[in-house]
């Protein structure tokens, strides 16, 4: 029995060490906060994206540091601080110096989890997700990478333009942060001379609640919840005074509500059609080609994902024919059959290393998609650069309308040409990635890539060669996957860098060096 | 006359139990070999299902149409000593779905070393009381992907076993034994550095959920011992573990547990050396984040002793 006894410990031992040597499974990124390598001192002057003119934005004058009000405000701080419990002190740690990086995070976890297809109904029908009611089933939204690209373009312009007003009115007012004017009180994060009135981080949190809470709906407690965190954060970690934070929300206030009159008229809402409409783009594309991409699932969807957002209103681009793709080879042609067979030597032989690029990047349902891809390297870069809440906004902003914009042109050329994929053309071809809903041509994936590697390399130029390297490899990961032509792949990098190049010209010119 | 039978009976029973009987095992029964007794095992399992659990909502998709799954499982057995037993098998293992455009998987599984080891064996009634433990560790060979569920051919971590196994053999050939395992399982490496469990996970690493493994059966010495008779019951529980999103394919994290109930059947030859067969049958009656599988197996197993 004692040999028993024995042995069951050095089992326990061993699974004890063994647990010890799992890798972790983080939920966010983790970084030492960082001194910002600039501050920006003229970043109230760059050009805003949605504001016209920024002077139409007021808030008030506010009380100087010495007045008895803003001393009352101190004090405020000062006790809360002193009562901080740990979870407030997590709190203070998480959110960071650098907030557009938590509320980007918070929006490719909202991206992955409403990624989800809407399954067919038992007698074979399809019901689609409706803002109108976004409980369903199926629930608002269906997070697709349409979907989650023009999400994250509101999110970072909305982001990046409350912080140009934010900026513009902390260097006119230029009132210290209260770990400035106390000694008593501490700063959480490295210090420096941004004024803090109004709140960045404030201005930061309100948009991207308000913003985030229009694009899921059902998600509006737990945002809440967020946003009621990150503002307390504030305060806690010696950055404002409960006046600073008004400020912020005031300006970020004025922003939502020109990014929603946007959205509500940018043609999204149009973008999914009707199977009537869906069928007559279909059969102008057979008329003018002799060819139209179906749906291969069972049952068959009725209508692709999104025909008419190829209509959607763009960022940069002024009209998205000039963006378009030139037309696929025919079916049958020698380029057909000779990308055709490449597919099929892929299928039949496929390496590790192919194996694990089609499965990098597949950024499929459940996931937070292309774009999403392309935001987590932006953070990392970001965070390697130092940059400060303003910059982070700005590379966020001008990439993800370039992706957006490079989503829009794609999906005007999927649909106007209607190109089938290789499980429709190839009798009896299988794939390790599951078909999309959608046309093949051009292949969504490069164009994405491609346009936001156009745009990192514009704002991380010694990175430049990463960034092209991975949107090649982007690209090549669908051909691997079974699902793209290599014509598809190479012309939407082709289009996605074209579409990154109007983001970049608009960012060159916006004042910031 | 009544006598004579009854000699007859006594003979037989006498050279029985001189007779060595060589019996194949599993890590899960109460049967030991000898020292120096070898077993080679080749089984086939041909498993299917047609619907599965989303969760705990039980489903059909078109897009997979019946899942067939297909094993064939070289296995090795060996009496170190009288009361130590070791266990070896490496399954290779191929799927695909009739229905949807996604191609099956197949490749050489996982590598499982267990070691058997009889701790008891007490007469009380008419029978005997035994307590076993079989201890096994698992790895996976090759590099197939876990992450290809549900066309993936296994979960991809490391597992070790902790199993004991009790029973009370009757004189009369009736055995009833049950068999529980805590099943510690680590992770698995995956080609992507994000995935979504309840949340944003950062890593291409996905923790397998750690399961409670319940064999239990009512079996019957037929012909001499020579066959092997049971009506079985196994259930698997993940103890933590996300379920199968909506519309969803499985992935590694999930909770996944079933339990079936089938029937085994064993044939043993009576000698030192040679063929033996088995066959079996389980059906899957409930399930979480698992296939509602129909499954049989078949299988030979060859035996001989060593000096």
């Amino acid at each position: 029995m004692k040999k028993y006894t024995n042995s069951s410990w050095g089992l326990i031992l061993v699974l004890w060490l063994l647990s010890s040597c799992l890798e972790d499974t983080p939920n966010f990124y983790e970084f030492e906060d960082y001194t910002f390598n600039n501050l920006d001192e003229d970043g109230g002057s760059w050009q805003t994206i949605l504001v016209s003119n920024l002077e139409n934005i007021n808030i008030a004058t506010p009380e100087a540091t010495n007045s008895a009000a803003y001393q009352a405000e101190l004090a405020s701080v000062k006790e809360s601080i002193s009562k901080m419990s740990a979870a407030e002190r997590q709190a203070v740690r998480y959110w960071s110096n650098n907030p557009t990086i938590r509320w980007n995070e918070i929006a490719l976890e909202m991206a992955a989890k409403y990624n989800l297809i809407p399954g067919p109904n038992a007698d074979g029908t399809y019901t689609l997700p409706n803002p109108a009611n976004p409980l369903g089933p199926p629930p608002f939204p269906f997070a697709h990478p349409p979907y989650t690209s023009r999400m994250l373009a509101y999110l970072s312009v909305a982001q990046f333009d409350a912080l140009v007003v934010t900026w513009h009115y902390k260097f006119q007012y230029n009132r210290e942060a209260p770990y400035r004017v106390d000694n008593a009180i501490q700063s959480a994060y490295p210090q420096n001379q941004l004024p803090a009135y109004p709140s960045h981080g404030a201005a930061i949190a309100k948009a991207s609640k308000e913003i985030l809470t229009l694009m899921f709906p059902l998600e509006a407690a737990f945002l809440e919840e967020k946003y009621k965190e990150h503002l307390k954060s504030l305060v806690h970690s010696g950055q404002n005074v409960p006046s600073d934070i008004e400020a912020g929300i005031s300006i970020a206030e004025e922003i939502v509500s020109l990014a929603k009159q946007r959205a509500s008229t940018d043609g999204m809402a149009q973008a999914q059609t009707s199977k009537a409409v869906s069928d007559s783009i279909a059969n102008a594309a057979y008329e003018r080609f002799g060819w139209k991409w179906e749906n291969t699932e069972t049952p068959q969807r009725p209508v692709g994902l999104t025909p008419l957002f190829g209509n959607v209103r763009m960022w940069h681009v002024p009209n998205v024919e000039e963006v378009r793709s030139p037309p696929p080879p025919a079916i049958g042609s020698a380029q057909f059959q000779s990308d055709a067979q490449e597919l099929q030597r892929y299928a039949s032989n496929m390496t590790v290393t192919q194996r694990r690029i089609a499965n990098w990047w597949e950024d499929g349902l459940n996931s937070y998609t292309p774009p999403g891809h392309w935001n987590k390297f932006a953070k990392i870069s970001i965070v390697k650069n130092k940059l400060n809440p303003l910059r982070a906004a700005r590379v966020f902003a001008y990439m993800n309308t370039a992706i957006m914009d490079a989503g829009v042109a794609c999906w005007d050329t999927k649909y106007y040409y209607h190109y089938p994929r290789p499980v429709e053309s190839i009798p009896g071809f299988k794939t390790i990635l599951g078909t999309p809903n959608f046309p093949a041509y051009t292949s969504g994936h490069s164009t994405f890539s491609a346009s936001a590697a156009e745009v990192l390399s514009y704002f991380f130029p010694e990175d430049a060669n990463q960034f092209e390297v991975w949107a090649e490899e982007a690209a090549v990961s669908r051909i691997y996957g079974g699902i793209h032509y290599r014509f598809d792949a190479t012309e939407g990098t082709k289009q996605g860098k074209l579409v990154g190049t109007y983001a970049v010209n608009k960012a060159k010119m916006d004042g910031a060096m | 006359m009544k006598k004579i039978y009854w000699t007859v009976a006594m003979l037989t029973m006498v050279y029985m139990s001189y007779v060595p009987i060589a019996k194949g095992q599993l890590p899960f029964d109460e049967i030991m070999m000898p020292k120096g007794e070898i077993c080679f095992a080749g089984m086939y399992e041909h498993s299917s299902w047609s619907q599965y659990w989303e969760g705990t909502y039980l489903r059909e998709n078109a897009n997979i149409g019946t899942f067939n799954r297909q094993m064939f499982m070289p296995m090795l057995a060996m009496g170190l000593t009288k009361k130590i037993n070791l266990i070896t098998s490496l399954p290779y293992i191929s799927t695909e779905a009739s229905g949807g455009t996604q191609v099956g998987q197949s490749g050489l599984q996982d590598l499982s070393i267990s070691m058997k080891v009889d701790w008891l064996q007490h007469r009380v009634g008419s029978g005997r009381i035994l307590f076993l433990t079989n201890t096994h560790f698992s790895r996976p060979v090759g590099n197939y992907l876990s992450d290809y569920m549900p066309f993936s051919i296994g979960v991809g971590a490391p597992e070790i076993g902790l199993r004991g196994i009790g029973g009370y053999k009757m004189d009369n050939g009736l055995v009833f034994r049950i068999a529980a395992a805590y099943l510690w399982r680590g992770q698995t490496e995956i080609e992507r550095n994000y995935y979504y469990q309840d949340g944003s996970v950062y890593s291409s690493f996905m923790n397998v959920p750690s399961a409670l493994n319940i064999h239990g059966a009512i079996g019957y010495w037929a012909f001499e011992n020579r066959l092997r008779l049971e009506a079985t019951y196994m259930s698997l529980n993940c103890l933590t573990g996300d379920d199968i999103r909506a519309y969803n394919r499985p992935q590694p994290t999930n909770k996944m547990e079933v339990s079936q109930i089938g029937v085994w059947t064993q044939y043993y030859i009576k000698a030192d050396q040679g063929f033996g067969a088995l066959a079996y049958f389980n059906q899957t009656i409930s399930g979480r984040n698992m296939g509602k599988a129909t499954t049989f197996g078949l299988g030979i197993t060859y035996q001989f002793k060593v000096n």
